[in-house]
């Protein structure tokens, strides 16, 4: 790859730029059954360049790819043709990021092992679960991912940062009496645990034999619906979206400082910090697109807004203090353990067809695949139904566990109880 | 503008590769990728020009009677022997898989051809400045038309594929781009509302000419959107608009007879091949060749031309889509639906352009054979179930229907939610003039994401809101 740094030092119409790489490397297994298909091997290295530009009182930027294929002429006439569209582009100055050295590797195992024999073993450790009668797994795809992110720029930052990533996609797959069902499982790991992974994947073939075995219930009309850690990182990814400086300086946001999630809440108050890095969670990160240290910042506190985290550009902006741009989200510890959540009747959804969100409108629902109605009396798997509920209503009566786990780009309770959602 | 330069040069050095590498595999192929896209925006605080989702480089894939193999790079480049070495390398199994791949059916087609394709653009014409300029416009536009619009947002997103795919027999590049617009407002009176109107082509004149023209109904919108209330949950009779009804061809059928999905057992479709799935009045069809619009092109990333599949025809499913390898493991000829994300990712069986085909009901009478129900406009998400044929699609907005007439009511948002087979048997009527949505991306699962798009006339529906 060609030192871009070199020609953008080069060219005297530049007052600042940016340079993003990534180096990617991959080995993937994909299993048809219990049968490898395809293996695919991957290196490649996407580099952006961002090229900053001031004049008339405003700052210009422009933003460009250089690939492996990118010549010499080819990206002084790149670089050229960023600092003319930079010209156009009018925006409020700021100044860039300054400073700032780091080299760091993620902790993580997948390195101890070579790439197709990781592979393997992954794959050994999903289908050790595969040991019902009347389930199996019908596809699995297996992603071993090593990547080395770097941000250099004109004000001497000049970070790295190396991850491993092991991805699992797998269809678990329930058949009785004629007829299959099967549900989407997707796990992702910064650390090989052949029994986590085996676990993992059993509970989803207990969950997809109930499925088999679901109902569509009679009406319910309203009820408490339980959702778990991957909906709960969606929701609240949701909410802290909102508390984004790009948010609030786009006018785009729903709430401000001070306004309230809950405002007269009956059960858990929300305690929501944006973080650099949660434990566990393959989405932790020590700096930012832009170089900037990440640093953690509270935004939700007593179901209220207490404030907002973002990039280094919104925040200069707002005149907010830089967090930069923070993608984990910790939820405190709710009051309620795993038996007092399950007291009263309940859904406890376990697949939905993808839960719906829209702040601007209010509204939180979402097609239920697999849910556990417990009803006072007995527990029965349903499927076939839908829930709906006004967010703000159903916020109110937000009650938490007190168990934590971590989820994707969440570390909080394993489960919440809403209370009033329509049932059809 | 025309096919890259950069995937011309290296013919030569791919075909040497594939040479190379055809000394020990049965089937060698080399996709090359280079694709540019650029986005404009100007919202009321700033504006950018910025590289989009480009990519370049290639996917080098062999086959020598088992598991298919593939090697992702950015650079084919060198020594053709030693690269050949380190593709080998780099794809080699585990031991202990190797017991353990699978046995197609049938080896891959490589049937001769050599042939460029090319559907021009006029992205050229326009210098940055002047497409900087027109996003400026339509989002002075758009907040000068109401004082309740506190941001506003013009977008232009042109882009251009150029690929080039070489075997042994075949030698196949194509060029051709797409252009997306859109204008956004974020409306505020009480509560905050982000309404959008799209306009799209293969040239970017006709987006600047058609995307001013939607300025006024884009603040109407907003201006009711703004108090759309939630539905009341319940099964109703519904009138679908194109993008709707697009949405339910695509999630409810289209990933459906998807044949990787046949090759897993993941879908209840393989048994329902030569069987009614829909009402007898119905027609779907998928193909990058069906149509012209945004999944439009010559040949798939496996290097089969596009297809023009009919999948539905009056009622009945008879034909599935189909990528190469999943053809291999069924026996059966690929359609030209093998796409992936980009060079670095997969191939696997991905919907093109897919559409409900028209017929002669009269919108106005299917909104008169409605009582009480809702007309729903605008995709905003949906998921697929194929094995157990639920769905789940959301539209922007619906507009209640009383007594046969559309009133003032709106709700959003709206999701629809049920059997596919009972939502398909439920169709009734349906509408002529056919209009294709070219402004879609779609996942396959939660990941490998590519450019659809789906249409269709207005269907009239029975289906569960919420």
């Amino acid at each position: 790859m060609i030192d871009v740094t070199k020609y953008l030092k080069e060219n005297k119409e530049l007052t600042d730029y940016r340079v993003n790489e990534v180096k990617n490397e991959s080995y993937e297994a994909f299993f048809v059954h219990r049968k490898l298909e395809t293996v695919r091997a991957t290196e490649y290295t996407d580099v952006s360049v961002t090229a900053y530009k001031d004049h008339d009182g405003k700052k210009g930027e422009s933003s460009f790819s250089v690939y492996a294929s990118t010549t010499e002429s080819e990206l002084r006439e790149k670089i050229a043709a960023a600092a003319k569209r930079a010209e156009l582009v009018f925006n409020e100055p700021y100044e860039i990021p300054e400073g700032g050295k780091a080299e760091t590797e993620v902790s993580s195992n997948v390195k101890d092992y070579k790439p197709k024999e990781l592979a393997a073993k992954v794959a050994e450790a999903v289908y050790a679960a595969d040991n019902y009668e009347d389930g199996s797994i019908n596809a699995v795809e297996i992603f071993i991912y090593k990547k080395k992110i770097t941000v250099k720029n004109s004000r001497g930052v000049d970070k790295s940062e190396t991850g491993y990533e092991i991805m699992i996609e797998a269809i678990p797959t329930w058949n009785e009496g004629g007829e299959s069902v099967e549900l989407y499982e997707a796990y992702r790991t910064s650390e090989f645990d052949f029994a986590a992974i085996t676990a993992e994947i059993d509970g989803k073939m207990k969950e997809v034999r109930d499925r088999k075995h679901a109902v569509k219930p009679e009406k319910i009309g309203n009820a408490n619906v339980i959702l778990n850690a991957k909906e709960i990182s969606e929701l609240i990814s949701e909410l802290a979206a909102d508390a984004d400086y790009a948010t609030a300086y786009t006018h785009s946001n729903v709430k401000n400082v001070g306004d309230g999630w809950q405002n007269n809440p009956t059960g858990d108050k929300l305690v929501v910090t944006a973080r650099g890095a949660v434990k566990g969670s393959v989405y932790s990160a020590t700096f930012d697109a832009d170089g900037t240290s990440l640093k953690d910042k509270k935004i939700i506190d007593g179901g209220k807004v207490v404030g907002r985290y973002g990039s280094n550009r919104f925040a200069k902006y707002l005149g907010e203090e830089v967090t930069g741009n923070l993608r984990c989200f910790e939820v405190e510890k709710g009051t309620l353990t795993a038996e007092e959540i399950k007291k009263q009747p309940y859904i406890e959804c376990v697949s939905l067809s993808g839960l719906q969100l829209d702040l601007y409108n209010d509204y939180i629902g979402g097609g239920i695949r697999l849910a556990y109605y417990f009803d006072g009396e007995k527990t029965v798997p349903v499927t076939g139904i839908s829930m709906s509920g006004r967010l703000s209503n159903v916020l109110e009566t937000l009650k938490a566990t007190d168990k934590i786990v971590t989820e994707r780009n969440y570390r909080g309770p394993d489960k919440i109880m809403l209370a009033g959602m329509e049932i059809l | 503008m025309a096919f890259s330069k950069f995937l011309d040069e290296k013919r030569k050095i791919i075909k040497e590769l594939v040479a190379e590498l055809g000394k020990t595999f049965g089937y060698v192929s080399v996709l090359g990728t280079d694709v540019k896209a650029t986005l404009y925006m100007a919202d009321a605080r700033s504006s950018s020009i910025r590289d989009g989702s480009g990519e370049c480089g290639f996917v080098v894939k062999l086959w020598n009677g088992n598991a298919f193999m593939e090697y992702s790079t950015d650079d084919i480049s060198g020594d053709m022997k030693e690269l050949a070495k380190k593709i080998v390398e780099a794809t080699k199994i585990s031991a202990s898989l190797e017991d353990k791949t699978i046995k197609p059916i049938s080896k891959p087609a490589d049937e001769p051809l050599v042939k460029s394709f090319v559907r021009g653009v006029d992205f050229d014409e326009y210098t940055d400045g002047e497409l900087l300029d027109f996003c400026k416009s339509v989002r002075d536009k758009v907040k000068n038309a109401s004082d309740k619009v506190v941001n506003a947002i013009g977008y232009l997103q042109p882009f251009t594929v150029s690929k080039l795919f070489i075997t042994k027999n075949r030698e196949l590049d194509q060029f051709y781009g797409w252009c997306n617009g859109m204008a956004i407002a974020v409306y505020k009176d009480g509560k905050i509302v982000r309404a959008r109107e799209n306009a799209y082509s293969y040239n970017v004149s006709e987006v600047m000419r058609e995307l001013p023209s939607k300025i006024g109904k884009l603040i109407d919108k907003a201006a009711h959107l703004v108090k759309a209330e939630p539905i009341k949950p319940g099964v109703y009779d519904v009138i679908t608009d194109s993008s709707i009804t697009g949405l339910i061809a695509h999630e409810a059928f289209g990933h459906g007879v998807e044949m990787d999905q046949f090759v897993k057992d993941r879908a209840l479709a393989k048994e329902y091949v030569g069987k009614y799935v829909a009402s007898p009045i119905s027609n779907m069809r998928d193909g990058a060749a069906a149509v012209v619009s945004a999944a439009s092109y010559f040949f798939d990333d496996d290097g089969v031309l596009a297809g023009d599949t009919q999948i539905i025809k009056d009622g009945i499913l008879v034909s599935g889509i189909c990528d190469l390898v999943s053809a291999c493991q069924l026996g059966v000829k690929p359609t030209g639906n093998g796409r992936r994300e980009s060079f670095k990712r997969k191939a696997y069986t991905r919907m093109t352009n897919t559409f409900f085909e028209g017929r002669n009901d009269k919108l106005e009478d299917m909104i008169k054979s409605v009582k009480h129900g809702y007309m729903l406009f605008e995709t905003n998400n949906g998921m697929e179930d194929p094995k157990n044929w639920q769905i789940q699609c959301t539209a922007e907005y619906g507009i209640e229907i009383i007594d046969g007439k559309l009133t003032e009511n709106y709700v959003s948002p709206v999701v629809m939610s049920g059997s596919v087979p009972e939502l398909l048997k439920s169709i009734t009527m349906i509408s002529g003039g056919v209009e294709i949505i070219g402004a879609g991306m779609c996942g396959k699962g939660y990941k490998e994401w590519v450019r659809v798009t789906d249409g269709g006339p207005a269907l009239k529906v029975k289906v569960k809101l919420a």
